[in-house]
C-alpha cells in the first residue's frame, strides 16, 4: 500500500545547530501513526515541515506521491494535510459555530465579491458551513457552548473545537501537535476515543505526543531523539527497545 | 442597527424576540427619519459638516476594514482618497470627460496601485506594514506635490464640475448629501455582507490566529492584498465624490494628517463594527468645527483622541456603545 | 559630474547619515529594551531641539546649557512617556498594534502641539563654531557637521560601553532578554523599561540638538526623521542597535548620490522607498543575524 505521507531524509538546521538529521519515516493510509521523544528531539520542528510551516535544507516531503517540501501551508491544507497546533489556536473572537464554520473554508468557493454582494450562492456556501459546523458541534459535543466566544472557554474544550474544526475541513492526514496537553486524565480519555472513531471512519492521524497514554491508540510509533530517529514499531517493542530506554531514563 | 441582529442571543422565547427586533427596528426607523429631514432644519454649514461625515465614512471604512478584520495599521488611505480626486478632477477638467470616467479612472488607478504595491508590502506585518504604509503616505504626498503638470502642485485644479444626476445637478450641501449617505449606506450594507460570507469568516480567523487559518487553506497573503484593494477602492470612490463637493482640490488635503484622521476615524470610532466608522467620522468632522475658535488644536486633541482611545477604549465608541446594548438587552431579557 | 560636487554631497550624506543613526540609535535601544517600536523617537529629537531654542532665545543661556537644556528635555519626555502612557496600556493588555498606535499617536500629538504652540515656522539654533566651514579638496562642509559626526560617534561608543560594562546597562539587557529571569534576581524589570525610554529620549534629544543648526527646527521634521532612523536601524539590524550607524550612513549617503541625479524635491520619495525596499527585501538588515519580520 503506497504510505500515505513519506518523510525522506529531511535534515534541518538552526544557526547551524542541526535539530533534524537524515529523518526517515512513513505514514501508511489509514493507520494511527505516533511520533514521540524527549524535549528537544525535533518533534516540533518535524512537524513544521511536514506541515509546510517550515522548509527542509535537505530530504523530501512526499503526500499521496507528490513532493510538497515547498508547498505552501494552504496549498498542503487543500490537498487533506491538516493539522493542530500545540496551543490551541482557535479563533478567539468567534464563536465556536464560527470558529468551525471556517473550517469549512476549503469545501466552499464563493469569493470577496460575491461576498460582498451577497449572492445566492454566497448565502448557499454559508448555510452549508452552518450545516457543516452544527453537525460538528453533536459529534463532538459542544452544542452547549456553541454560541459562546472560543477565546473564553477552558483549554480542553478549546481543543475540541480545533479537533472538530479540523474535522469539518475534511482532511485525509490530520496531524495533531501535543492534543492532550493540558487535558486532565478523563478529557485524555475522551480523546483517545474520539481519535480511534475518526480513525475507524478512515481518517489517518499523525500525532506526537509527551504522553505514553495517548500514544498506546497508535499502531506504529517513532521515537525521535537528538533529532533522529531511534526506534520505529509498535508500543511494547518500542518499551523494550534498549536505546529508548536510555533516551528517556538518561535525563 | 442590522449588526445586532446575530447579537440578539436565541434562548430567547420567540415573542421576546419579536419584541426586540421591532424595537430595533422603530430605533432604525426614527434614525431615517431624523437623516431625510435634518436637510431642511440644519444650517448650511451643518449640512456641509454632515456631507464630510459622509465622505469620511465611505474613505475610513476602508482603513476600519483593514484594522479590525484583518488587523492592518494603514496610513496610506490619503494617497488612494488623493488619487480619486485628482484622477476625476483631472479627467473632467482637461478633457471634458464626463464624471462618472473620472470615477472609474480613479478607482482604476487607485485598486491597480494597490495591487502593485500591496503585494509586495502586505508580506510585511506589525510595525513594519503599519510604518511602510506611512511611507507611502509621505511618497503620495510629495509626489502630488511634485508633479505639478498632473495635480497641479501647490496651486491645486480647480473648476471641478458639479455631479449631474438625471439632470439634476448637485450643486449645493442638501443635494449632496442625498448622494452621498444613500452611497455610504450601500457600502456599510456591502460590507456587512462581506463580514458574513465565507470571505468574512477568513478574515477574522486569518487576523485572530493566522497560522490556524493557513491550515484550513486560508491564503492569508493574498487575502490581505483583496481587501487592501478593496480599502483603495474605497478611498478613491471618496476622493471622487469630494472633488465634484469641493471644485477644488489641492495637496493641502491628502497629507499624512488626513491619513491620520482617517486611522483615528478607525480606531476611535471602533474598527470592528460598522456602525463605529459612521461615529468616527462623525466625531472627526464635529471636532473641528466645535474647537475652531480654538485655532489648530483640534490636531492635538485628536491625537490625544486616538492616545486615550488606545488605552481606555480599544473597542471605540461602536464597540462600547455594541457592549451597552448587548447588556441593556440583557437585562430587558431577564426581567 | 565634478568630484567636487560628488564629494559634497557625500559629506552632506555622511553628516545626514549619522543623525539618521543617532535617531535610529534610540529606536533600536527602545526596540531592544522594551520591544516596542517607537514611532515618536523623531519627536524626541524635535522637543529636544525645541526646548534647547527656547532656553537660547528665552532665557538667553549659553549653547551648552541649551544643548543640554534639550538633551534632558527629550529624556523628561521618554521617561513620562513611559510612566504615564506606556505603563497603564501595557497593563490593560498591550498588543503590538496598540503599542504602535500609541507611539504614532503620541508623536501626532507631540507634532500637533509644536505646532499649536509656536506655529509654521522654522526656527535656526547656532551650531557649534557658528557658520565656519572646513573646506576638504574643495568640497565644504560645516564645522558643525564635523562635531556632530564626532559627538554622534563618542555618544555611540558610551552606549556600548553602558550596555557591557555597567552594571545598570548590564542589567537594562536582561531585563529585556528574559523578564522572569531578570526579575527573579532582583531586577526591577518595569524600572528598567522606564529608564530604556529615558535612555532612548536623552539620545532622541541630542539628535535634536545636533541636527538642528543644519536643518532647523519645525513641527513636521519629527515624521520624517523617524521614519529614516527606522531604516537606517533596519538597515544595520534592529537585534544590532550600532549597526544603526551603518545603517544610518548607508541611507544618508545613498539620499544625497541620488538627489545629484533627480530634483531635490524627491530627496524623500528616495529615502521611503529605500525604508519600505530594506524592510521586504532585507528586514534583518546587513548585518544583524536572527531575522525579525516586525510581526
Amino acid at each position: 500500500m503506497a504510505a500515505l505521507l513519506e518523510v525522506k531524509q529531511v535534515s534541518r538546521s538552526f544557526s547551524g545547530l542541526r535539530v533534524l538529521n537524515n529523518v526517515s519515516f512513513a505514514v501508511e493510509a489509514g493507520g494511527i501513526i505516533g511520533l514521540i521523544g524527549p524535549n528537544g528531539a525535533g518533534k516540533s520542528t518535524l512537524f513544521n515541515i511536514v506541515s509546510g510551516f517550515l522548509a527542509p535544507d535537505a530530504g523530501l516531503v512526499l503526500y499521496q506521491g507528490h513532493d510538497v517540501s515547498r508547498l505552501s501551508v494552504p496549498a498542503r491544507s487543500r490537498s487533506g494535510l491538516v493539522r493542530t497546533f500545540q496551543t490551541p489556536q482557535v479563533f478567539a473572537n468567534l464563536t465556536v459555530r464560527e470558529n468551525i464554520m471556517a473550517g469549512s473554508y476549503k469545501q466552499t468557493a464563493s469569493g470577496l465579491t460575491a461576498g460582498l454582494l451577497g449572492t445566492p450562492r454566497a448565502r448557499a456556501d454559508i448555510a452549508r458551513m452552518r450545516a457543516a459546523a452544527d453537525a460538528a458541534c453533536e459529534r463532538f459535543g459542544l452544542t452547549r457552548v456553541v454560541d459562546q466566544l472560543a477565546g473564553k472557554l477552558p483549554g480542553g474544550q478549546q481543543r475540541l473545537v480545533e479537533l472538530a474544526r479540523a474535522w469539518v475541513s475534511e482532511p485525509a492526514l490530520l496531524c495533531l501537535d501535543e492534543p492532550s496537553s493540558g487535558l486532565n486524565s478523563k478529557e485524555v480519555a475522551r480523546l483517545m476515543q474520539t481519535l480511534q472513531r475518526l480513525n475507524r471512519e478512515g481518517l489517518t492521524i499523525l500525532l506526537v505526543s509527551h504522553d505514553m497514554d495517548l500514544v498506546t491508540i497508535a499502531s506504529s510509533i517513532h521515537v525521535l531523539c537528538f533529532g533522529e530517529i531511534i526506534a520505529s514499531g509498535a508500543l511494547t517493542q518500542i518499551q523494550a527497545d534498549a536505546r529508548v530506554r536510555e533516551a528517556y531514563l538518561g535525563l | 442597527m442590522k449588526q445586532f441582529e446575530s447579537e440578539v442571543p436565541s434562548s430567547l422565547p420567540a415573542s421576546r424576540l419579536r419584541s426586540v427586533r421591532y424595537r430595533m427596528w422603530g430605533v432604525v426607523a426614527v434614525l431615517f427619519a431624523l437623516w431625510a429631514v435634518a436637510p431642511g432644519f440644519a444650517s448650511r454649514s451643518v449640512i456641509d459638516m454632515l456631507v464630510f461625515s459622509g465622505l469620511y465614512t465611505i474613505a475610513g471604512l476602508g482603513v476600519a476594514f483593514l484594522l479590525g478584520q484583518c488587523g492592518i495599521v494603514s496610513l496610506a488611505q490619503s494617497v488612494f482618497y488623493g488619487i480619486g480626486a485628482y484622477s476625476t478632477a483631472y479627467c473632467t477638467t482637461h478633457y471634458g470627460w464626463p464624471a462618472p470616467a473620472g470615477f472609474a479612472i480613479g478607482v482604476a488607478i487607485s485598486a491597480a496601485i494597490a495591487l502593485a504595491v500591496g503585494w509586495p508590502v502586505l508580506r510585511l506585518s506589525g510595525y513594519f506594514l503599519a510604518l511602510a504604509t506611512l511611507a507611502l503616505a509621505i511618497i503620495g504626498q510629495v509626489l502630488f506635490t511634485e508633479w505639478d503638470w498632473l495635480t497641479g502642485g501647490t496651486l491645486g485644479i480647480g473648476g471641478i464640475p458639479h455631479l449631474n444626476l438625471f439632470g439634476f445637478v448637485l450643486n449645493s450641501p442638501q443635494r449632496f448629501y442625498y448622494l452621498v449617505w444613500p452611497v455610504a449606506a450601500l457600502l456599510l450594507l456591502l460590507h456587512r455582507n462581506l463580514l458574513r460570507s465565507r470571505t468574512g469568516f477568513a478574515m477574522r480567523a486569518m487576523r485572530d490566529a493566522p497560522a490556524a487559518a493557513a491550515v484550513l487553506g486560508v491564503d492569508n497573503h493574498l487575502l490581505k492584498v483583496k481587501v487592501f484593494v478593496l480599502s483603495a477602492v474605497l478611498g478613491a470612490l471618496a476622493g471622487s465624490l469630494f472633488a465634484h463637493y469641493v471644485s477644488f482640490v489641492s495637496v493641502d488635503s491628502f497629507g499624512v494628517d488626513r491619513a491620520i484622521n482617517f486611522l483615528l476615524l478607525a480606531v476611535l470610532g471602533g474598527a470592528k463594527t460598522v456602525l463605529g466608522t459612521v461615529l468616527g467620522a462623525l466625531f472627526i468632522t464635529i471636532m473641528p468645527r466645535l474647537l475652531s475658535r480654538f485655532g489648530d488644536i483640534h490636531a492635538v486633541l485628536f491625537a490625544g483622541c486616538l492616545i486615550a482611545a488606545v488605552i481606555f477604549l480599544p473597542e471605540g465608541f461602536g464597540g462600547a456603545l455594541g457592549r451597552m446594548a448587548q447588556r441593556l438587552r440583557a437585562r430587558q431579557a431577564r426581567t | 559630474m565634478s568630484g567636487t560636487l560628488l564629494l559634497q554631497s557625500a559629506l552632506a550624506g555622511l553628516t545626514n547619515g549619522f543623525v539618521y543613526a543617532l535617531v535610529g540609535l534610540g529606536i533600536a535601544v527602545i526596540f531592544r529594551g522594551t520591544r516596542i517600536i517607537n514611532a515618536m523617537q523623531g519627536e524626541f529629537a524635535l522637543v529636544g531641539g525645541m526646548a534647547a531654542y527656547l532656553v537660547l532665545d528665552r532665557l538667553s543661556f549659553p549653547l551648552a546649557f541649551a544643548a543640554l537644556g534639550g538633551i534632558a528635555a527629550g529624556g523628561m519626555l521618554g521617561w513620562l512617556t513611559d510612566l504615564l502612557l506606556v505603563r497603564p496600556t501595557r497593563r490593560r493588555g498591550g498588543t503590538e498594534e496598540s503599542f504602535l498606535l500609541l507611539t504614532l499617536g503620541i508623536a501626532f500629538a507631540i507634532s500637533a502641539g509644536v505646532l499649536f504652540i509656536f506655529g509654521r515656522d522654522s526656527r535656526l539654533l547656532p551650531g557649534i563654531g557658528g557658520e565656519t566651514s572646513q573646506i576638504f579638496f574643495d568640497a565644504a562642509i560645516r564645522t558643525h557637521a564635523l562635531w556632530l559626526i564626532a559627538i554622534s560617534s563618542l555618544v555611540m561608543l558610551l552606549l556600548w560601553l553602558f550596555y557591557h560594562r555597567t552594571h545598570i546597562g548590564l542589567s537594562m539587557m536582561a531585563a529585556s532578554i528574559d523578564e522572569d529571569g531578570a526579575a527573579s534576581i532582583g531586577i526591577d524589570v518595569p524600572r528598567m523599561r522606564t529608564l530604556t525610554f529615558l535612555l532612548g529620549g536623552l539620545v532622541g534629544g541630542l539628535a535634536g540638538v545636533l541636527v538642528s543648526p543644519l536643518i532647523t527646527i519645525h513641527y513636521e521634521m519629527g515624521l520624517l526623521l523617524t521614519l529614516k532612523g527606522f531604516a537606517a536601524a533596519i538597515l544595520g539590524g534592529l537585534s544590532n542597535p550600532f549597526g544603526a550607524v551603518v545603517g544610518g550612513v548607508t541611507l544618508g549617503l545613498v539620499e544625497s548620490l541620488a538627489v545629484l541625479s533627480v530634483s531635490s524635491g524627491y530627496k524623500d520619495v528616495i529615502a521611503m522607498t529605500i525604508l519600505i525596499l530594506i524592510m521586504i527585501v532585507l528586514p534583518n538588515g546587513m548585518l544583524g543575524k536572527r531575522a525579525r519580520k516586525g510581526g
